[in-house]
This record gives C-alpha cells, sequence and structure tokens, in this order.
C-alpha cells in the first residue's frame, strides 16, 4: 500500500505520518531520511524528527538520492521524508548544477513502493506561491515537485492532506 | 472555541460574519476583549512569546481566525521559515483545543473537525 501525505510546513504531516507508520503492520520499519545536514537548522529539525522516532523500533537511514539502491528487509513498511528534500538533492548538486530528474525520482519512489509492504510518502504542497519571484531554475523545481506529486498520487492507495494537524483525507479509504 | 483558517483573500471573515457576529466583533492582528481575533498569523509573527504562550493568551476567546502560511516554497530567509513554523505550530495547537475546525477555501467553509 502507498499511502501519500501532502500539507504545508508545520502542518503536522511527520507526526502523523509516523502514527501510521507505527499502526501499519510490519516486520521491519525502515524510516528513510533524506534532508541533509547542511547546518544548525537542519541538524534541529533532524534532532526532533529523531525524538519523535524514540523507542518506536524504527531504522533510519539517510539517504539523499537514489532511494531504491537500499536493500529492504523482507515484509517491510518504509517511510520517506520527503519528497521536496529528495527532489531537491537529484535536481541540484552542491554546486548549484541543475540536471532534470523528475522521471527517475518518481522511479526510484514506486520501485521502494513496490519492493516494501506499504510505503508512506510525505511531500509538501511547494506549488501554493507567488511564483513570478524565482528564479528559474526555482520554478523547474516546483513544477517537478508538482508532477511527482501528482505521479505519485495517482498511483497512491491513500492521499492525505494535513491541515492545522487534522487529516483530511483526498483519496481511498479512512485507515486510522 | 471555533478556530477558522485557510489561505490569505479565502473568505474566513466572511464565513465569521455569516455566524452572525459584527465586523465590531473582529479584532485583526491585536489580542483585544472582542470575541472574535483575526490575522493570528501576524500576532505569531510579530510577538516574540512561542505558540504556547500565545495559546493561553487566546484562552476563553469565541472565535480565532489563522491564516494558513505553509504553502509554498520553503523562504531562503531564516526568521521567516521560523515564522512559518511558529505559525503552524500555533494552528496546530489551537485546533485541538477548538471545538470546531473550519476551513475556508474559494469562499466554501468546510468544518473539518
Amino acid at each position: 500500500m502507498l499511502i501519500l501525505i501532502t500539507g504545508g510546513s508545520a502542518s503536522g504531516k511527520s507526526s502523523f505520518g509516523e502514527r501510521l507508520f507505527c499502526e501499519l503492520p510490519a516486520e521491519n520499519r525502515v524510516y528513510i531520511a533524506t534532508m541533509k545536514p547542511y547546518g544548525a537548522e537542519e541538524l534541529e529539525k533532524i534532532e526532533k524528527h529523531r525524538k519523535m522516532r524514540e523507542g518506536k523500533e524504527i531504522t533510519a537511514v539517510e539517504q539523499y538520492t537514489d532511494i531504491d539502491r537500499l536493500k529492504l528487509p523482507g515484509r517491510s513498511s518504509v517511510m520517506l521524508e520527503c519528497v521536496c528534500n529528495l527532489t531537491a538533492n537529484e535536481m541540484f548538486d552542491d554546486d548549484g548544477a541543475e540536471h532534470e530528474m523528475t522521471g527517475r525520482i518518481i522511479e526510484e519512489i514506486l520501485n521502494v513502493s513496490h519492493a516494501a509492504e506499504n510505503m508512506i510518502v510525505i511531500t509538501n504542497d511547494v506549488g501554493s506561491d507567488v511564483e513570478s519571484g524565482y528564479s528559474d531554475p526555482t520554478k523547474r523545481y516546483i513544477s517537478a515537485v508538482g508532477k511527482i506529486n501528482a505521479v505519485l498520487a495517482h498511483e497512491a492507495d491513500i492521499v492525505i492532506e494535513m491541515v492545522c494537524g487534522i487529516p483530511l483525507l483526498l483519496k481511498g479509504d479512512r485507515i486510522w | 472555541m471555533i478556530f477558522v483558517t485557510g489561505p490569505a483573500g479565502a473568505g474566513k471573515l466572511d464565513y465569521v460574519l455569516s455566524l452572525g457576529y459584527a465586523k465590531d466583533d473582529i479584532s485583526c492582528g491585536q489580542i483585544t476583549d472582542r470575541p472574535v481575533i483575526a490575522d493570528i498569523q501576524d500576532i505569531v509573527m510579530n510577538s516574540d512569546c512561542d505558540p504556547a504562550e500565545l495559546v493561553e493568551l487566546l484562552e476563553g476567546k469565541e472565535v480565532l481566525v489563522c491564516d494558513e502560511v505553509g504553502s509554498g516554497i520553503i523562504p531562503i530567509e531564516r526568521d521567516m521559515r521560523k515564522a512559518r513554523e511558529a505559525v503552524g505550530r500555533t494552528a496546530i495547537e489551537l485546533a485541538k483545543r477548538a471545538d470546531k475546525v473550519v476551513r475556508v477555501i474559494c469562499g466554501i467553509p468546510r468544518e473539518i473537525k
């Protein structure tokens, strides 16, 4: 089963995603973190998410690109956090060089989803914004995330939008 | 308490007026003794208190209105990122305490709690 969770920043996506992640039956739970620890703010966020997972028997792996290279144990539930970071990591090198990776990103996420028993994917609504103020690479990034979200939502069994900590069901059955 | 959220300009205040409140019942961007406090996102962004303190200050109000500001590209400016985060966390707290949460999109109110 593929579950896509979208919503704005600080809307409660991670905590609700982790709740489902822990409730779904699985022999192994693998959490894929994609945020590169560039500085204090990222480290703070990584630490916050790590604390949320504490005591929950979750294996956390850091994989910034090519998440389908991970070897998953059998009957795994996977939680990917998040599409926006993965897309930025795949699209832009550390020196800022840009690559067209939309198809590849969709492929790697779906590969993991097919290999896993259940997969929860966290994404963000980066497109609800005034686009004109951004550089062309950022505009292409916004459009890439939008397309990836749309394809994942199409493939997903359940799509949820978080609003102020409240899950709204956009597609599929309510399982909580 | 009723918590009303949704994007800027989506019709949240019209929804509040439709509940029977008058314009004079609404205080925008500051906490006063009026029963409806709107533009809570501005209060969060302009104050130094953390979400928990602010939520205490809003205790006893009848209707609270807050823009959803977390969508779109994550801002480059650190202060703006922190502000968005604080508004989101405040909104989650207020939604938890609310008897009813209404999200307004394109003028259409939807009860989500």
